[in-house]
């Protein structure tokens, strides 16, 4: 299967950095691309010595690190200066302080003023949870879409949240906001450095 | 009393949960118990079974039927006065149901009654809103002119919502039947905006967080539904409620002493009081620290609530776990410094040598303990926190990302420890109390309590042992 994406060595890097050590199958599923597009790719940024790789892991190297830096106000001129671009980035940071705040929700539940841990032991609590989810998910969609019109690859991580919605509320609960898989967390987290990146902006505290 | 398929919920009957749904049946339980609660109705799960393609008019007339019954009971009518929430309710909870709709049966008419009511014009033009978006956003469609066809509509779609994509899923990861349905609880609206005796609140039978004995809550005058569980403005206490309000202070107290010798255990209890009229909106079973969870199972076998096996059954392993965590040596902590402050975001004790790079904490996270010290988090940073025992950052509060993950992974973690921390603290050996949100300088020595030395905890074991059967061989309590 092939996406019909270009995977110069620059988005291969870029992916990278999204995943930091990964092997080409995870930097191509953060791209939205196949490992079959993207390790030619790395195996050439590995031959620039912008990237290491061992054990069918890579890893960007400081100088790879370097000289994407140096890509980004280049390729991304356009972007930066786009005051839709602008604006789509502070719905974005709107929804994003939502989606931390329910997360934290999934995460811990008030009792009595202390913030004790979800033992997700009450069916109803997770249910409103995973309701307000689906719902913020709704909502940041016109954004991802504004985004996606922009740089079209961005699109592949509204796919993305997608994919983790459907599972965490279908009860794959790992996929709120796990850290070791896909979760709709992780996909957001990845999703926020990358417009960091793109945008060369630091994030909000 | 049962119209057909349609129950009203006036004490003389409490029906299954299968039949009503939870909510519906907490409800009518303190009818039953004789509570003041806003006057309701149910259509049953059995009822939805039929209304898959719409109510049918029999069906229709049973609500119109059990709607007089509200009138009667409020004194108001429906579309002048009386409005109304219709909320689903299945045995058990699940995501992909319907929303509640609040305030159904507004009308430009109805604003402008609700608005001279309240003395608040702006209230009742953003009930009048709020409804409107809901309804739209909810239903699918804009909200009828006609109350009476807003409420069919409104039955209509929470009937349909229990074969949403959504909920269809969850039943089927969780091998749950697709038969049990879902049954509508239409009630009546009141409103805690409308004077200076009116007003919402919560009550506590007891410290959630504690378990002490006395009761807490928080009022809220004036103020309506999500008001006071947003936390946006500063609610009261109960000691004010007493002053402000006694009897509505002495009525909350008598019915949550009641709710909860009825369900023997303590109970999170929503009200709103209405000129001076309590209202209770909902009870259920509270949410309580593990501390509390133990002190709370002995105490009611104290008071004959629950056998010493009943007690026991309450306790679960990580209860157990919660309250033996290793804590700071007081000593030794006392003489520490505190190189850096912040928000505790994730609870627990790591020490370690503090790094800046997570490439290096990761790397060297193999062989040594390792705090990983940040401005703030990217994703690149998550494998550098899987291997360090802390996490610090500079910028972020207690819903960053950084937050989350370290929550993820069980990682104490500090956050918002401001800028300059990183200089502070980047090289030197550091103790992380993610539970107090600080950074201690060297290696602070931790202890264990011991099970003597945790309230409840000894008494508990002690049953344990007398009552082999009501815990699992391997609960922690049996090996302590």
């Amino acid at each position: 299967m092939s996406s019909d994406m270009e995977i110069d060595e620059f988005t291969a890097l870029h992916g990278l950095v999204l995943k930091k050590a990964g092997q080409a199958g995870e930097v191509a599923e953060v791209l939205g691309a196949t490992e079959a597009e993207v390790a030619p790719a790395l195996d050439a940024a590995v031959a620039e010595k912008r990237a290491m790789s061992g054990r069918g892991k890579y890893m960007v190297t400081p100088a790879g690190r370097a000289w994407l830096d140096e890509q980004y106000p280049v390729l991304f001129a356009d972007l930066r200066a786009d005051p839709g671009a602008d604006a789509a980035y502070a719905g974005f940071e709107e929804v994003n302080r939502e989606l931390l705040a329910l997360m934290t929700r999934w995460q811990t539940v008030n009792v009595g003023g202390e913030a004790v841990p979800n033992d997700h032991s009450d069916a109803e609590y997770d249910a409103a949870v995973l309701d307000q989810l689906a719902k913020l998910d709704s909502d940041a969609d016109p954004v991802l879409e504004v985004l996606a019109g922009l740089v079209p690859r961005l699109g592949v991580h509204r796919r993305r949240l997608a994919e983790a919605l459907a599972r965490a509320s279908a009860g794959e609960t790992d996929y709120v906001s796990g850290v070791r898989v896909a979760s709709y967390h992780t996909v957001w987290f990845e999703l926020h450095e990358d417009l960091l990146r793109l945008l060369g902006r630091t994030r909000e505290p | 009393m049962a119209i057909g398929g349609v129950v009203v919920l006036d004490g003389s009957v409490v029906p299954d949960r299968e039949e009503i749904g939870n909510k519906a049946h907490s409800l009518a339980t303190m009818h039953r118990l004789g509570m003041p609660v806003p006057p309701a109705f149910v259509l049953t799960t059995s009822v939805g079974k039929r209304c898959a393609g719409g109510l049918p008019d029999d069906v229709w007339a049973d609500v119109l039927a059990a709607l007089a019954h509200l009138e009667a009971a409020t004194g108001r009518r429906f579309g002048e006065e009386l409005l109304v929430s219709v909320r689903s309710g299945a045995a058990q909870s699940m995501p992909g149901m319907m929303d509640t709709i609040l305030n159904l049966g507004i009308t430009d008419a109805v604003e402008a009654t609700l608005a001279a009511a309240s003395g608040d014009a702006a209230f009742a033009r953003d009930t009048h809103r709020r409804f409107r978006e809901s309804y739209a956003r909810l239903v699918g469609q804009d909200a009828p002119a006609d109350p009476h066809e807003q409420l069919r509509a409104a039955i209509c779609t929470v009937f349909a919502s229990w074969g949403s994509p959504r909920a269809v899923a969850y039943r089927n990861h969780h091998r749950m039947s697709h038969d049990g349905g879902t049954a509508v609880t239409v009630q009546a609206m009141v409103y805690g905006n409308l004077d200076d005796r009116s007003g919402t609140g919560v009550l506590f039978t007891r410290d959630p967080q504690s378990g002490d004995t006395t009761p807490m809550g928080e009022f809220l005058p004036r103020g309506q539904g999500e008001d006071v569980v947003s936390g946006e403005v500063d609610p009261l206490d109960l000691a004010d409620l007493a002053q402000r309000l006694p009897e509505v202070h002495a009525a909350l107290l008598d019915a949550g002493r009641a709710l909860e010798r009825h369900a023997r255990d303590v109970q999170d209890i929503e009200f709103t009081v209405e000129r001076g009229r309590l209202y209770l909106l909902q009870t259920r079973v509270a949410k309580r620290s593990a501390r509390a969870a133990l002190k709370l199972a002995v105490d009611f076998v104290g008071e004959g609530v629950l056998t010493p096996a009943e007690a026991l059954a309450r306790i679960r392993p990580d209860h157990v776990a919660t309250v033996l965590r290793p804590v700071l040596d007081p000593e030794a902590r006392a003489t520490a410094t505190v190189l850096a402050r912040g928000e505790p975001a994730c609870p627990g004790i790591g020490s370690g040598r503090a790094v800046a790079d997570p490439d290096e904490a990761a790397f060297a996270g193999e062989d040594e303990d390792v705090v990983l010290v940040r401005h703030a988090t990217s994703p690149e940073d998550v494998h550098g926190m899987i291997a360090a025992r802390a996490v610090c950052t500079e910028v972020g509060g207690r819903t960053s990302h950084a937050a989350v993950v370290s929550r993820e992974l069980g990682c104490p973690a500090v956050v918002g420890c401001g800028e300059g921390m990183l200089a502070a603290v980047e090289g030197r050996t550091v103790t992380v109390d993610g539970t107090a949100g600080e950074i201690l300088d060297g290696i602070v020595p931790v202890r264990t309590p011991e099970p003597s030395e945790v309230p409840a905890l000894a008494r508990l074991v002690a049953w344990a042992k007398e009552h082999p059967d009501a815990v699992a061989a391997d609960h922690p309590l049996v090996a302590l």
